[in-house]
């Protein structure tokens, strides 16, 4: 290795440390907090230098790239509309990371509970859809979703507290698990004969879809979800539920001992966090979707974990971040029309930008 | 060839692109680094080997080009997680976001491109095993791997010396730090060397089975070879059952829709991720399995 020879201690550090969720101890000194930032800027401008590279190196013009990028999500109001669209599920299933980390725990399944909660609303929205008025329908198929988040990602909840089961793999096999039943769903029990042989399910009636606002593309969805996130940041800043996470997630001995229901808050942060996820399934669905197909969520639940490890899982920052993700992956397309490259590198500008904070928790820890 | 047969053989081979990366997984998680990015090392394995092999026409330059694609993957999340004590989940999945990206971009030369895969090397007398011969001795030479694979990290786990710095590095990295030994060490060289085989599960797909590149080949077997090793409560023998296990019930949906049996392909298909989380619930109660103490601290945020 390259590092030079480092204390005893230090060598080890690093296995025991994680990124903090929220230190009891309070933040780092204002001035080596000033010093993290320049460092977390010059890192994020590496970043966007080592991609600008890249793309030259696959012949297109970086500057081009870089206008590309924001062109195709913010400068026009067609853009800014799709992008409010596809943060809906990436912003709420982000949040549903944050929320059980709050407590500790790891859910790194934002995409099962995306998909269950876009399955529950296609399956109330069918079934119930066409025999009531719309918003009756919204509210139903939104509540259905929510539920099954909530349940699935309970389930990894479950799986933690009474068995010890770790949450960070229990949740990546819900996933396979989830996205096997919707495309049991999608081929077979729910599959849609007029499909006209594409693999969907059966379309939600026009009434139980969204209606769009003002005569935009954007859907009351996109309302919702602001809502909710609000609820979120509440929850988790302003009241002593949103507190006792905290103190969980601190120490979670200490919280036992102080009286706090450990086991209650460990299983309903994971129910919240499911929830919200299984929100963002739904209203995916009710309103940009409007049936299941095999793609539907594509990688969401995952770049919604790297959007809230970004954010420190702070619910503004989060959200913040998964925008900011909504945006890159949205460019993709963008920058496969305009500068002819395969549209999936905006993966790789994704993994650059996630990559700065992890290179400088160590700077962090030492300026701390 | 009867389905039965059919199915096994399929499992036995189709397993190997589940075996080799679930043994990398094992080596890096018995060290205590949990590693979501096998999935983007096997990507890179893939690409790698199948670039390589086209390019040189030579399989045997292809396959070292697989590991060592792999092991680049596992050197990133080693020196982030390892060096720089970064999330280990958060590394894992952005190295699998740049190795997803990063192969696409670099592959699309080769999508729609063949070459001829890795033949079957029957082995002389074992391979006229009635039955049994066809299924495990008639096959390409990454399945032999895994076969000597198990033997030798069940050896090197549990006879050498080497073996019990590493398990000791997986439970009580201080221990070990305060014995004279180098932790961090022992932990990037099981990342980067766990990567490298599962590098080879890449080529198995891309070299061994089909001959082909095409985007996101691997699609999600990289993180199924991280439930197998739960599923095999982090010990050789069983990791090997449970890499099979889940290449039969792969290659089973396909034979049985081959043979006009009407089958839920994708209720089967989940079965191997449903026995998974029932093995972890029923086996996950600390002290009754071999979790590796390092890997639950790093697995809970909060002691």
């Amino acid at each position: 290795m390259t590092a030079a020879p480092v204390a005893e201690t230090e060598d080890i550090e690093p296995i025991t440390t994680h990124q903090p969720v929220e230190t009891s101890s309070g933040g780092p000194a204002p001035e080596s907090s000033a010093r993290y930032a320049v460092i977390l800027v010059v890192g994020y401008v590496i970043s966007f230098i080592v991609f600008g590279v890249l793309v030259a190196f696959k012949g297109a013009d970086p500057i081009s790239v870089y206008h590309t990028i924001i062109s195709s999500t913010v400068l026009n109001a067609n853009a800014l509309q799709q992008l409010a669209l596809r943060a809906v599920p990436i912003g709420l299933a982000a949040l549903a990371v944050a929320v059980p980390a709050r407590a500790g725990l790891i859910n790194v399944g934002g995409e099962g509970q995306l998909i269950m909660g876009a399955v529950a609303a296609t399956g109330v929205g069918v079934a119930v859809g066409p025999h009531v008025p719309g918003v009756f329908s919204w509210i139903l198929t939104c509540a259905a979703g929510a539920g099954a988040g909530g349940i699935w990602a309970l389930i990894a909840g479950v799986l933690r507290t009474w068995l010890g089961a770790a949450e960070a793999v229990t949740t990546l096999l819900l996933n396979f698990i989830a996205n096997d039943i919707m495309l049991y769903l999608i081929y077979q029990a729910w599959r849609d004969p007029h499909g006209s042989g594409q693999p969907q399910s059966v379309p939600l009636v026009h009434s139980a879809q969204l209606p769009k606002m003002f005569g935009s593309q954007v859907n009351v969805g996109v309302l919702i979800a602001l809502c909710f996130v609000a609820l979120t940041w509440v929850l988790l800043q302003r009241t002593g539920w949103g507190f006792q996470l905290r103190v969980v997630g601190g120490n979670r001995e200490a919280a036992r001992r102080s009286g706090l229901k450990v086991q209650y808050l460990l299983l309903s942060s994971m129910a919240v966090g499911g929830a919200l996820a299984g929100l963002g399934g739904a209203l995916n669905l009710d309103g940009v979707e409007t049936q299941l197909r095999p793609d539907i969520t594509v990688t969401f639940g995952y770049v919604a974990f790297l959007a809230s490890f970004l954010g420190r899982h702070r619910p503004i920052k989060v959200v913040g971040a998964a925008i900011l993700f909504s945006a890159i992956a949205l460019s993709g397309n963008g920058l496969q029309i305009s500068n002819g490259l395969d549209g999936t590198i905006v993966d790789i500008l994704l993994a650059l930008i996630v990559v700065v904070p992890l290179v400088v928790t160590n700077f962090r820890r030492r300026a701390a | 060839m009867n389905g039965v047969e059919q199915t096994l053989i399929g499992g036995v081979s189709g397993g190997t692109a589940i075996l080799l990366p679930a043994f990398g997984e094992l080596i890096g998680q018995r060290a205590g680094i949990i590693n979501l990015g096998a999935e983007g090392a096997m990507l890179a394995g893939a690409l790698g080997a199948y670039a390589v092999t086209q390019s040189t026409g030579s399989l045997w330059l292809g396959i070292p080009a697989g590991a060592g694609a792999g092991a680049l993957v596992g050197l990133a999340h080693a020196w982030l997680t390892v060096r720089r004590g970064g999330d280990q989940i958060a590394s894992g999945l952005l190295l699998w976001f740049l190795a997803l990206g990063g192969t696409s971009v670099f592959g699309t030369t080769y999508v729609g491109t063949t070459i001829t895969p890795l033949s079957n090397l029957s082995i002389p007398g074992l391979s006229s095993i009635p039955w049994i011969g066809a299924i495990l001795f008639d096959q390409d030479i990454l399945v032999y791997l895994g076969y000597i694979l198990v033997v030798v990290i069940w050896f090197v786990f549990y006879r050498t010396r080497v073996g019990l710095t590493l398990r000791a590095t997986g439970e009580r990295p201080e221990v070990v730090a305060a014995a004279g030994g180098k932790p961090q060490v022992v932990q990037i060289i099981a990342v980067v060397l766990g990567a490298g085989i599962g590098g080879l599960g890449g080529a198995q797909l891309s070299i061994g089975y089909v001959g082909n590149w095409f985007n996101n080949m691997t699609s999600g077997y990289g993180f199924v070879a991280v439930a197998v090793v739960l599923f095999g409560a982090w010990r050789p023998i069983r990791v090997m059952a449970g890499a099979y296990l889940f290449g039969v019930v792969l290659a089973a949906a396909s034979v049985l829709q081959a043979h006009g049996v009407s089958v839920n392909q994708y209720l089967l298909d989940a079965m191997p991720y449903l026995v998974t989380l029932v093995v972890l619930a029923i086996f996950a109660r600390r002290g009754r399995s071999d979790t590796p103490e390092a890997l639950t601290r790093s697995l809970s945020r909060s002691g």
